[in-house]
């Protein structure tokens, strides 16, 4: 037998063997029914992405948006709606690889706020300009929400949604470890959630997770300090003033001086690993593992069905450093886009615009979501102060925040190619020295604010 | 004696069949293109030609379009059509060997790929010899179930590592907490987190693709093992030799080629591993622990996706195999373990 050959089959076997390893692909892509055939008014179907897990309220809400949709245009009553759920870990993957296969692609997607400059400016969007400018309910609109969907004089989405995060807490475990009212800084912080580790043994205080930016905003700006200022289109990134510098200290020491914080927490988002839509601190909240939760109050959809005492789950804002008020919170939401593929962009619009109407947007976010709506006509008076686990929530919501995180290379910088800030609380957590980690992700930051990219 | 089959493998004295030959005057064009194929020795090529269809259009197709990339600056807006594709030359390499993090991940290639290929081939030749001592029955047991490890898809099996060692219920962390002290045991073991640093991360990464791929080298050398006639075996005892040395002096000689081929083929695998890696660690959140398959594919797709940069990457990585292949097999060439 001539070894030889075998020789020769193997190597080639083996270089093809590499290959096929180093051609990896993209592996996640959702499951969707076919966007409409081309046609010219009416298309078969329109496909509406949305972010998260799918709720059985959100499903109610969404077929009663479809059936007024079909009353309020006769010409769509034909046109089926077809609603896709992407996990929010996903969610960049799933537009990538609907962008350049052209293939299950959405009509309208939901996005974060934060994503919408990113994805306006990748080309991932349509120019929506001359609906919305012709839209009635555009008036209504609180303008910060929609400036921030504008980029160069061009509308790329409408604002859907607002939300703020906020701590869960329940209020039996307060009573039995004697705390009389919610923490107002961060000593208090500490105190209180080693008194409930001590009134419930074998469970952890607060989530001091590392991959959540939004959140760790919050202690940022609690401190009176910034992640990132702009000033004449340059961004300075922030990270190694005092006031950050303190914030990152005593965000790790929840985990490394006061044992508050699991290790397993280290490099989760709230919800668990990335991509996860349940899981992680979230589950363990729900289940009466962790007395402390650091999350905006749509949480409630991502929550296990088992949960404990689901009854006294209340809320209270993020403390400042030293108190009173309350650290200022990230302003998060969701925005809706006619996705830059579609070929029905009226059609798309025309079902947005039923979605996103005044009654339909405020009783999305105020039905079941616990959000706030986007009109200035009805942000403050959504929730009843009686509403305990919205108590905490609205009190947040006063004061609250976007910059840097809705800069055009944020995403990029924060859960994209970098995720610069987690990396470094991570790093930190797990030892590594403090003044030159943050340092080089100071450096890190500021670069890829302004480039876009590292190199 | 029993009858032993000639040195070259050929069957015994059988010369090819004179065969019937069919009517000269049967199909006579057909017969002459097939005496035009015999006498240009055209059979193999055209054997090939299935082959060479399916490995171009998969494999070198995709290959040269990759590599066409790599020296390109394609992302997302040059994709959809919004800008312009450019040559940029080696300015995609040169930013990956720029970036620490290539280096960390290559590391982290590099070492977890050390210590799985030996581990997998050493478990997988002793599991190989035991079963070649086994019983028919107990051969079958043992083989069937371990080949059930090898059988279980990737993803079940990073899923199933992850949730032994989840850190809150984990039986791996309840495990090592109930271990008396002086065995390393202890309390602070318990919802201990074997994901969130590169350390603890790869030891389960390891366990859990040695688990996976040792059946693969243990049936194969058990089939090696079948080749090797019982007598040299036999006569080596006879002469006085130990386990350890029958196995140096007569088995791994004979099994040489097949290890070579063990060993590449491990090489290749456990250079690339990249399911395992991506789910164990928890996707693409946490770069400090990426190895280069999941590297690659963050800066490939994460937002914003830089197509080119993973194309680049995805050359380096075949470079590196290749290299390593060439090289051993060379070596082996001149050793004179293969001709």
């Amino acid at each position: 037998m001539g070894l030889r050959k075998s020789t020769a089959a193997l190597v080639a076997c083996g270089a093809a063997a590499a290959l096929a390893i180093a051609g990896c692909s993209s592996s996640s892509s959702p499951s969707t029914g076919s966007t409409g055939s081309s046609s010219s008014s009416a298309p078969a179907t329109l496909t509406v992405w949305r972010m998260g897990a799918s709720v059985p309220a959100q499903v109610t809400w969404m077929n009663t948006v479809v059936s007024q949709f079909h009353q309020q245009f006769p010409q769509y009553k034909n046109t089926k709606v077809n609603v896709v759920w992407v996990p929010w870990g996903n969610r960049t993957t799933d537009w990538n690889t609907a962008l350049t296969s052209g293939k299950n692609a959405p009509d309208i997607t939901e996005l974060g706020n934060t994503d919408t400059p990113t994805e306006a400016s990748l080309g991932g969007l349509a120019n929506i300009s001359s609906f919305v400018n012709a839209w009635s309910a555009k008036s209504g609109l609180v303008p910060g929400m929609l400036a921030n969907d504008t980029q160069n004089g061009s509308v790329y989405a409408v604002p859907w949604f607002g939300g703020v995060r906020g701590v869960w807490y329940r209020t039996d475990q307060f009573k039995k470890a004697g705390i009389a009212s919610p923490p107002a800084t961060w000593a208090e912080l500490v105190t209180d959630a080693q008194k409930l580790m001590k009134a419930y043994p074998g469970t952890y205080g607060i989530d001091a997770i590392t991959n959540d930016t939004n959140a760790f905003a919050s202690f940022v700006w609690g401190a009176g300090g910034e992640i990132a200022t702009q000033s004449g289109g340059q961004w300075t990134a922030d990270l190694t003033s005092a006031a950050d510098e303190a914030a990152i200290k005593y965000y790790v020491s929840l985990y490394k001086t006061y044992h508050l914080s699991p290790s397993k927490y280290i490099g989760q988002t709230e919800l668990g690993v990335t991509g996860a839509t349940s899981g992680g601190a979230n589950a363990d909240f729900a289940l009466g593992k962790l007395d402390l939760y650091i999350d905006g109050p749509w949480a409630t959809g991502n929550m296990p069905p088992n949960p404990v005492d689901k009854a006294n789950w209340a809320s209270f804002p993020i403390p400042s450093q030293n108190g009173p008020d309350p650290a200022p919170v990230f302003a998060g939401g969701s925005d809706l886009a006619v996705f830059k593929t579609t070929k029905n962009p009226q059609a798309a619009w025309d079902l947005i615009s039923v979605m996103d109407n005044v009654s339909n947007s405020t009783s999305f976010a105020t039905g079941q979501s616990f959000f706030f709506p986007p009109y200035t006509t009805a942000t403050g008076t959504s929730y009843p102060a009686s509403n305990q686990l919205m108590a905490g929530f609205a009190k947040a919501a006063v004061n609250s925040k976007i910059a840097p995180l809705n800069a055009k290379n944020w995403a990029t910088a924060d859960n994209g190619q970098y995720n610069i800030i987690p990396t470094m609380l991570k790093a930190l957590m797990n030892g590594a020295d403090f003044q030159s980690t943050v340092a080089k992700a100071n450096q890190q930051l500021q670069q890829v604010l302004n480039t876009g990219s590292q190199s | 004696m029993v009858k032993t089959s000639p040195a070259d493998g050929r069957p015994g004295t059988l010369t090819p069949p004179a065969g019937p030959r069919r009517p000269v005057s049967a199909r006579p064009s057909k017969q002459s293109v097939a005496i035009w194929i015999r006498r240009h020795k055209l059979a193999p090529y055209l054997l090939l030609i299935p082959s060479l269809v399916l490995i171009g259009g998969l494999v070198i197709w995709p290959t040269i379009q990759i590599g066409v990339y790599s020296f390109q600056n394609v992302g997302l807006p040059q994709v959809v059509g919004a800008e312009p594709t450019q040559w940029v030359g080696f300015s995609n390499y040169s930013q990956i060997l720029h970036d620490s993090e290539f280096w960390l991940s290559l590391r982290l290639s590099v070492y977890s790929a050390a210590v799985m290929i030996p581990v997998t081939l050493v478990l997988g030749t002793l599991v190989g010899l035991l079963l070649s001592k086994l019983g028919p029955k107990m051969r079958t047991f043992v083989s069937s179930v371990v080949t059930l490890a090898w059988a279980t898809p990737p993803v079940t099996g990073a899923i199933l590592f992850i949730w032994l060692a989840d850190p809150g219920d984990g039986v791996i962390d309840w495990f090592l907490s109930k271990l008396p002290h002086w065995l390393g045991g202890g309390a602070h073991w318990s919802s201990f987190s074997w994901t969130n640093s590169a350390f603890p991360a790869y030891t389960l990464i390891i366990a859990l693709v040695v688990w996976t791929s040792f059946p693969f080298i243990a049936i194969s050398v058990l089939a090696g093992l079948r080749t090797i006639p019982a007598e040299l075996h036999e006569s080596a005892r006879v002469d006085g030799a130990g386990p350890w040395r029958i196995f140096w002096r007569v088995t791994y000689p004979v099994l040489k080629p097949l290890f070579l081929v063990l060993l590449l083929l491990s090489i290749i695998w456990d250079f690339g591993v990249f399911t395992q890696v991506y789910l164990v660690i928890g996707g693409i959140g946490n770069r400090d622990e990426f190895n280069l398959g999941v590297y690659g594919y963050s800066r490939a797709f994460t937002q914003p996706p830089a197509y080119s940069i993973g194309s680049a990457l995805a050359f380096i990585l075949t470079i590196i195999l290749l290299i390593i292949t060439v090289g051993y097999v060379r070596a082996s060439v001149r050793q004179g373990a293969i001709q």
